[in-house]
């Protein structure tokens, strides 16, 4: 008898970024394409500008533990890069990391940011997005979350239409601009993993 | 209609509440309970018939509960950890009026305190007050419990605890519902049980010696909640709540696991004979639960082989139980990730919101202090967002312990001597206990200077309404305060000097938006 395989998903930021957000909606496409999935986050204290992070456990089996353990996420998604390198060890020795270069220096002691750079590009399946110049091309301000999104489900099994449809009933009460608008995103980050990595 | 929802565990209780047919629900925000409240307000909010209502505390709410039980109604009534506290008189002796229709008491432990100020474990107050209490360890489990709990409620006549923790009622899961129970009130109390709800002390003591007769039906009642599964392995293991959720899937990816045999608890009191018939079976057990030794204790007091877990140093004595935790005690490897960064990673704490007008505040006071020639004054803080001046750099409150504790302890200290002895409370937290120790403070004549920061909401928890809205400074007035002008204002040095250098009670509320500019 082989033991299931267990999945995780980390995602980190700060707070107000959406990191709670993308989490709801990795959790609801899993569910939607028949894996048993759970989904932890911390917050309260962490609401106000502090970090944010955020887990999904998927399998083929049924899950009792929301909770992953070092070493053991297939996937880390991280809206900002110092609060991606506080996670890497959350990731397999074969787990992706894709994380947005943008920072956000909202306290005291922020590392160079050559540094950051140099520490992410050192971990193997690192994917750096330039998230903002990505905003200003498709004129979306918030783009950057999605687009990483995008990027991120290239991994995740799941279909393009479950994503397409759990996006869209998400933004649904929004309007059909801003559900275009983050459809848009997600596709736009989608097709940066192809150009940069050829998966 | 049974229906496949995303839940979060917290929210999971109040799912099961409304369709358990409350008639009512109550509480007092307080991470991680809050969203527990918040989703079965939004279902009422489309149901005339029902209500659910924020209170000012957590014995408030209770009361409300209790009041909705006498007339026959189900109940929800929700709060943290320590706003059991708060709470405590309501529940202990709701414990001996025992209750009408069914009453059911969220709380939410906050094990690893991510944002309390300490981890005490209610199921030691459940037994305290010789109430039951349920442990769910899925978000499933969350709401089928609450289901049960409120027919274990009306067949006992007891008021019934469920206890989540952080983990749990932050988790978020897909969740199947039962048919929703219109609410259906069972009249109000009977006649003749009139003298059971006077707890005058011959009632009380009748009703005392009728509450422990109650204890074995009560273990009867929640047999089934907890068993014995028999393994091949002379190591066992004690499971509950997260410890429970932990283990299982532990055992998913190390089918070995399966072979210890368990004792998995899931509502307490549980029948005395479960751990000696458990013990028989196994030479050494794990004791896997979240927070205190509760069951730990237990087994070890049955003295028949080894006890691991907090009080063995088998785990840590305190925090929050992780997966990790459980395969370093079971002797299990850890999984060979990827290297941590060897960046010193800065923390990021949380701050106060931009233009947030309690900056201002506080910054108003702290030049208001040193422009008295007292740079070092010691101030009085209390709970809410408005507590993130403790921090550097501002590090502005000096004090902080419980809701409402702010104005009693510069009263206190002020009858010591100390001047100026200050306080710092919010407008929420002073509806909730600020109200009774400005009344003491005004009585007792002290000089103390109090400044209640009052930004219209209850700002930690996400905005749930204030009751003192508007309300602030007339009841300030209202409390034989002398009228001082202007007793509200927009924070500025000059306007604070004032009222640190009063020589009698002096209430101050800084608000930005009460105030017309």
């Amino acid at each position: 008898m082989s033991a299931p395989r267990i999945h995780g998903i980390v995602l980190s930021g700060v707070g107000g970024q959406g990191v709670l957000s993308l989490a709801q909606i990795a959790l609801e496409a899993l569910r939607r394409s028949g894996l048993h999935a759970l989904q932890s986050e911390i917050h309260g204290m962490s609401q106000r500008g502090g970090s944010v992070h955020a887990q999904v456990c998927f399998s083929e089996s049924p899950l009792t533990s929301p909770i992953i353990d070092e070493g053991c996420a297939d996937l880390l998604i991280a809206l900002e890069p110092l609060e991606a390198l506080r996670y890497v060890a959350m990731l397999r020795m074969d787990g992706h990391l894709v994380v947005s270069e943008e920072p956000q220096v909202n306290m005291e002691g922020y590392p160079p940011l050559d540094d950051v750079y140099a520490a992410l590009k050192a971990v193997r399946g690192a994917h750096l997005v330039d998230t903002e110049d990505l905003a200003r091309r498709l004129n979306h301000r918030q783009a950057g979350g999605m687009a990483l999104l995008g990027m991120a489900s290239t991994f995740l099994p799941v279909s393009l239409e479950v994503w397409h449809d759990v996006i869209s009933q998400r933004f649904e009460a929004k309007g059909a601009r801003i559900t275009e608008k983050n459809l848009e995103a997600f596709e736009a980050g989608r097709g940066l993993v192809q150009d940069t990595v050829g998966v | 209609m049974v229906q496949n929802t995303l839940a979060l565990g917290a929210e999971a209780v109040g799912c099961a509440a409304f369709d358990a047919g409350i008639k009512g629900a109550f509480g007092y925000p307080g991470t991680p309970s809050t969203e527990g409240f918040e989703f079965v307000e939004a279902m009422i909010q489309a149901d005339p018939a029902r209500v659910a209502r924020w209170a000012a505390n957590e014995k408030v709410a209770y009361d409300l509960a209790l009041g909705m039980s006498y007339a026959g109604f189900r109940t929800l009534v929700t709060m943290k950890h320590v706003g059991l506290n708060a709470a405590m008189d309501a529940y202990a002796n709701s414990a001996l009026t025992g209750v009408r229709g069914g009453l059911v008491l969220l709380v939410a432990d906050d094990p690893g305190m991510h944002s309390s100020q300490n981890e005490q474990d209610s199921r030691r107050l459940a037994k305290f007050a010789w109430l039951p209490v349920l442990e769910p360890s899925t978000v499933q489990e969350c709401y089928d419990f609450t289901c049960r709990a409120f027919e274990l409620s009306e067949r006992l006549q007891l008021p019934v605890m469920v206890r989540l923790v952080t983990r749990l009622a932050h988790c978020r899961a897909a969740l199947v519902r039962r048919e929703v129970l219109a609410p259906t009130g069972l009249g109000v109390a009977p006649k003749e049980t009139i003298q059971d709800w006077v707890l005058i002390p011959s009632n009380a003591r009748r009703r005392y010696v009728d509450l422990l007769a109650k204890q074995a039906g009560m273990v009867e009642d929640l047999a089934p909640m907890n068993r014995l599964v028999a393994g091949t392995s002379r190591r066992g293991v004690a499971l509950a709540g997260m410890g429970r959720a932990y283990f299982d899937q532990l055992a998913l990816e190390h089918p070995e696991l399966r072979a210890m045999p368990r004792l998995e608890v899931a509502a307490y009191p549980m029948d005395p004979a479960l751990e000696p018939a458990f013990l028989a079976q196994v030479d050494e057990v794990f004791v896997f639960e979240e927070d205190y030794p509760v069951l730990e204790e237990r087994l070890t007091f049955q003295r028949a082989g080894k006890i691991h877990g907090r009080l063995d140093g088998s785990l840590p004595r305190t925090g929050e139980l992780t997966p990790r935790l459980l395969k370093k005690a079971l002797g299990l490897p850890s999984a060979d990730g990827k290297a941590a960064s060897t960046l010193e990673l800065p923390i990021r704490a949380p701050r106060f919101c931009d233009g947030c007008g309690h900056v201002d505040a506080y910054e108003a006071m702290q030049e208001a202090l040193r422009n008295l020639g007292v740079p070092d004054a010691r101030v009085f803080g209390d709970i809410g967002c408005y507590t993130l001046a403790a921090q550097e750099p501002m590090a502005a409150i000096h004090a902080v312990v419980e809701m409402g504790a702010s104005i009693s302890m510069a009263v206190g200290a002020a009858l010591s001597g100390q001047t100026p002895a200050v306080a710092v409370i919010g407008d929420s937290t002073f509806g909730h206990s600020g109200l009774p120790a400005l009344l003491t403070a005004a009585d007792s004549g002290a000089n103390v200077t109090i400044m209640i920061l009052d930004n219209r909401v209850v700002g930690m928890t996400g905005q749930q309404p204030s009751q003192a809205l508007d309300q602030v400074e007339r009841m300030v007035l209202g409390m034989g305060i002398r009228p001082w002008r202007p007793p509200s204002g927009i924070p500025g040095p000059r306007w604070w000097s004032s009222a640190a250098s009063a020589s009698s009670p002096c209430a101050g509320a800084c608000s930005r938006n009460t105030t017309a500019r």
